[in-house]
Formats: C-alpha cells, sequence, structure tokens
C-alpha cells in the first residue's frame, strides 16, 4: 500500500483522520503509532523487527549517555556508547546493503588467491525505509551526544519519530527537534490544514501519476535494453529519466508533507525547484535537501572540524593562500560525503562514480569560484544577468542529466556505454512520433507531459518568488477556487497514468 | 568594540554580500555556505585564539554577528 495507491488515498488515510478526530487528544499519539505500525507491517510483517530494534536501541542508549552527561570525567564512556550505537546501526545497514556485493568481490579474490574459503551468497532483504530511518536514529544519538537536545525518556514518542507513516518509505529525513514534539502533541485538526494538506496530495499525485509514471516506459525501454539505441534517443531517455525521477520523488514528498500537513504536522521540505540552481553545490541545497543536510552537519562539519583536518587546512592555508587552503581542507570531508551519498543510494559501482562525480564538480566548482567571479565581471555580467542565468541553466541541465543517466544505468560499465553511445550517429530527426511511441511514449503522453511539466514550472517560480499558492488560492471567490480544485482532480483522474497498457510504478526512492 | 569590528571586518572579507550589523539568518537562511563558514571558523579560532568543536557548530552561535560574539567571547574565557 503505497502512497499513490487508492487504499491510502481513501480507506487508510481517511480512517485515519476520522479516528484522530474522535480520539481525546492524549491517545492521538498512540493511533498515529499504531497505525504507523499496521502501515509497516502492511509491508513486512518481520522486517518491522529492524524499525523496532533500532527505536530500542536509540532508547536505552540516549538514556546511558544521559546518565554520563553531567561528569566530565565520563566523557570517554559517553562517547564509547555513542560510537557503539552508531556502529550498530551503520553496521547493519551496510551489512544488508553490501555484505552480497563484498562476498562476491572477496570470494573472485579467495579463488585467485586458491584459497578454499568462500563467503556464502545470503539472500538479505532490506526492510523498508532502513536507509531513511537509520540516518534519523543516528542523527538523534548524535545531537543527544553533543548535548544539542536532551535524551527522551519517553520511549512512545521517540517509536513514534522513528516509524510515523508518511515518512517511512521516503523520508523526508526528519531531526528529532525538528518533528518528534509536534507528533504526539495530538494537536486539533484544522480546516485549513485539511484543506491544504489535501491539495498538496493532490499535487503531488499530479506529478508522480501525470508526468513520472507516463515517462516511465520510454526510460525503461532504452536503459533496461541499451542496444541497439544511441545518439539522440538516449539523450531523450536520460532527460526523461531526470524529468521523471523529479517528478516521481518531488510528488511522493508532496503527499508526505501533505499528509502530516493534514494533522497539523510539519515535515522539513525536500526539493526548492532544484532545476533552478546555478552550480552544483546549490543543485544539491534544493534537491533531497534533507539528505543533503544530514551528510553536511552529521559528516562534513564534524570531519572539518577536527584537530587533523584543522591542521591541514592551517598548513594548506599557509601554503596556497586562503581561498585554496581553504578549499584543500574541505577535500577529504567532501570525499567522505560524496561517497557516502553515493553508496547510500545503492550498491553498484555507478552509485559510486554518481557521488565521485559531483564531488569533483563541487570541488572543481569550490576551487574556480574566483576565477569564474573575475571573468563574470571582466565580461560585464552581473549575478541574475540574463546571459549568466542561461550559461548556468544550460551547463546545469548537462551536468544533472550526465549524472543520472549514470545513476539508472544498469551498472557503470552499461553508465559509459550508454554515455558514449550519445555521440555515435546524433540525429535529432531520429526522435520521430513514430519512434517515440515504440518506445512507449504517444503522442498523449508527450501532450499530457508537456502540459504537466509546464505547470510545474509555473508553480516552481511562483514558488521562487515567495507566493504561498494554496493560500493565495483560498482567498479567491468560491466560484473559481473550486473550479481549480475540481479541474486539479479531474487532471489527475483523466491524464494520470493508469489503464491498459500501463504499469503502476513504485515509488523510485522507496528501493534506497 | 574593537574586537566586533574585527569580528565583522572577517565576516565582510569572506562574503561582503551581506549585511552582518542586522542580519540574523545567516545560517538559517543559507546566507553563508558550508564553505565560508568553514573560513570563517579557522579565522576565528585565529584570531581569537579559541578551539571552535563540532558542537559549536549550531546556527544559534552563527545566525548573526552578535551570536558569533557571545560564542568568541564564552570560548575565550575557556581553560
Amino acid at each position: 500500500m503505497n502512497y499513490t495507491t487508492l487504499a491510502y488515498l481513501l480507506a487508510f488515510l481517511p480512517a485515519v483522520l476520522a479516528l484522530y478526530g474522535l480520539l481525546p487528544r492524549r491517545l492521538r499519539r498512540y493511533l498515529l503509532l499504531a497505525t504507523s505500525y499496521l502501515f509497516y507491517l502492511l509491508f513486512s510483517p518481520k522486517l518491522i523487527a529492524y524499525l523496532l530494534a533500532s527505536t530500542a536501541i536509540i532508547y536505552f542508549f540516549g538514556r546511558w549517555m544521559a546518565k554520563y552527561g553531567a561528569v566530565p570525567a565520563a566523557a570517554k564512556k559517553r562517547r564509547a556508547i555513542f560510537w557503539c550505537a552508531v556502529i550498530l546501526h551503520l553496521g547493519t545497514l551496510l551489512f544488508l546493503k553490501f555484505y552480497n556485493f563484498a562476498g562476491w568481490y572477496l570470494n573472485a579474490l579467495f579463488t585467485r588467491l586458491s584459497l578454499s574459503a568462500s563467503l556464502p551468497t545470503l539472500t538479505l532483504v532490506l526492510p523498508l525505509g532502513i536507509s531513511f530511518f537509520t540516518l534519523q536514529a543516528v542523527s538523534y544519538l548524535a545531537d543527544v551526544y553533543k548535548k544539542t537536545i536532551p535524551a527522551d525518556g519517553d520511549f512512545w514518542r521517540l517509536a513514534l519519530y522513528m516509524a510515523f507513516f508518511p515518512t517511512i518509505m521516503e523520508g523526508p529525513i526528519c531531526r528529532y527537534s525538528q518533528t518528534a514534539e509536534a507528533l504526539s502533541a495530538g494537536e486539533n485538526l484544522k480546516y485549513e490544514n485539511i484543506c491544504f494538506g489535501a491539495q498538496r496530495i493532490i499535487w503531488g499525485l499530479f506529478k508522480k501519476l501525470v508526468i513520472a509514471d507516463r515517462l516511465n516506459p520510454v526510460v525503461a525501454t532504452v536503459f533496461n535494453n541499451p542496444p541497439p539505441y544511441h545518439g539522440a534517443v538516449v539523450l531523450f531517455s536520460a532527460i526523461c529519466y531526470t524529468l521523471q525521477l523529479y517528478a516521481d520523488f518531488s510528488g511522493c514528498i508532496d503527499i508526505t508533507i501533505g499528509t502530516a500537513e493534514m494533522f497539523g504536522i510539519t515535515l522539513p521540505e525536500n526539493f526548492r525547484q532544484p532545476f533552478l540552481s546555478r552550480t552544483p553545490s546549490e543543485f544539491w541545497r534544493r534537491w533531497h535537501i534533507t539528505l543533503g543536510a544530514w551528510l553536511r552537519d552529521y559528516i562534513f562539519y564534524p570531519l572539518s572540524l577536527t584537530r587533523f583536518v584543522k591542521r591541514l587546512g592551517k598548513k594548506a592555508r599557509a601554503k596556497l593562500g586562503k581561498h585554496l587552503g581553504s578549499v584543500a581542507q574541505t577535500v577529504l570531508p567532501l570525499l567522505a560525503v560524496w561517497i557516502c551519498n553515493g553508496l547510500w543510494h545503492g550498491t553498484g559501482w555507478n552509485y559510486l562514480f554518481y557521488g565521485l562525480y559531483y564531488f569533483a564538480l563541487i570541488l572543481l566548482g569550490n576551487l574556480t569560484e574566483p576565477l569564474t567571479a573575475k571573468a563574470a565581471a571582466a565580461l560585464h555580467l552581473g549575478k541574475n544577468s540574463a546571459v549568466r542565468r542561461a550559461l548556468q541553466t544550460v551547463k546545469m541541465a548537462v551536468i544533472v542529466v550526465t549524472g543520472e543517466l549514470f545513476f539508472r544505468a544498469a551498472n557503470l560499465h552499461q553508465g559509459f556505454a550508454l554515455f558514449q553511445s550519445i555521440f555515435s550517429g546524433f540525429q535529432l530527426s531520429a526522435l520521430s512520433s513514430a519512434m517515440l511511441a515504440k518506445l512507449g511514449l504517444s503522442i498523449q503522453d508527450l501532450a499530457a507531459v508537456s502540459v504537466g511539466l509546464a505547470l510545474v514550472l509555473i508553480v516552481g517560480i511562483l514558488h521562487e518568488k515567495g507566493i504561498h499558492i494554496r493560500k493565495t488560492v483560498s482567498g479567491w471567490k468560491m466560484g473559481f477556487r473550486w473550479s481549480l480544485y475540481i479541474a486539479a482532480i479531474l487532471a489527475v483522474l483523466i491524464f494520470g497514468a493508469y489503464g491498459a497498457g500501463y504499469v503502476a510504478v513504485d515509488p523510485i526512492y522507496a528501493n534506497f | 568594540m574593537i574586537h566586533m569590528e574585527q569580528l565583522l571586518s572577517i565576516l565582510k572579507e569572506i562574503n561582503p554580500d551581506n549585511e552582518y550589523e542586522t542580519e540574523d539568518r545567516l545560517i538559517d537562511g543559507g546566507l553563508l555556505d558550508s564553505l565560508s563558514l568553514l573560513t570563517l571558523v579557522s579565522e576565528l579560532e585565529d584570531a581569537f585564539d579559541i578551539e571552535i568543536t563540532p558542537t559549536e557548530l549550531v546556527p544559534a552561535n552563527f545566525n548573526s554577528a552578535k551570536a558569533m560574539w557571545t560564542m568568541v567571547q564564552r570560548l575565550q574565557q575557556k581553560p
């Protein structure tokens, strides 16, 4: 029962809302927790053990750290408790994700060395949401360790923070201080929250069903069976995948955030018009925002401020000057961040490549920042000049689409093969409507997707200008308002990808 | 205060676009990115002879020049 199914939208969610409204305030958190566990059990009855174990570990280890909190002499003990809990979490995640991958290579090595040892291949299933709730757990532990937050003595509040059903599948990755209190507060339902939340859900459904799912066939055709596709067809598919991934992931996040909003709970945003970015660094502050923020706060800054890295930085600044020295200080922390980003997404060399790709681009961008500023000044191109923005938009389009091509490829080898194939026999005429139809993108699909993307662009520009669309519309006359709402619902029902010839597409990020 | 002016000039050199006298959302508003923040941390450590640990790297300490100055003074008093 994922977020785009009728079961969720017309049965589960309304039922939870109704019960929530009927229950007294102090019982509402237990309802949310029970329904969250029910939601999880519907996916995997056995694997809920991981979620429960993770919750128990952070509860007990958090309180254990708090026990030694006021005693300066026990700092070493606190650190040991912290690292024990973190290693339990990350170790489990790494084992489940990488055991078979590493085992394959180790076995190959053993064979080479003529050793009879061999690691058995295990059938390991990744529990739903483990990549997401593990990061939430580690962030809680780190915040308790740093004493940014006190350890929570309320087990059920912590459990709900970890298990909340809208965020369990694909995030956003929430910090304890952002959501734990509000989730447990049991605030009364408000008409405005329910309306705005429902509208956001419809918008998310629109993106997922009208845009993402209609693009899926053409992407699947080319990426799952690369030969004989090449040239413009491959490039077109890579662009379609980029748009599909954005519409799918941000659409599901809209449903998630809209669901929480109906209960009066504000979740952190995960997307902020990423295609308006000017640099790769900015892109990662606008795309999958909560993952970038997690990596920045729990890997980048802690590593950058270790004595070792600070010393390196000081030496680098002395030898290379302020700017280059500062950039040099960030090399190792950035590398750690991007390796983690790549591997978090999947078990494959192409994911590692994806991480290192952005590492290289961001490092290069930071290194050359003074040069580009000088060049822009020399050419009289102000920060917001149309020419500069156009160049940056084209640059970012190339960077992002290339990255996503490798991300989607079955493996690194296929990624390179596909990338190279773009340049062999490139002809725009290859993208005839007959070819597109053969690939799975009919004229109707193309029309629906184009209109959908145009709407997404308009909404994005309005959001960038700080306009709260739902609030603005709520101020319109009733006739106009309801026309828009009904049009939106009809758009999803009529133009969404379902019916003969379409396969319901699982949310892409639920696989991570 | 001479030291506050020193702090402001460090900030202006790292990123001259911000109004440090009045701005109080330097981190939350994304006005100081991570590279600038790291440069700032090393400049502050050198200029005021303090050690800024990861625990200190929270928005509350860096959202405004005033907050930074409060943190610097507190760290200077540490043994």
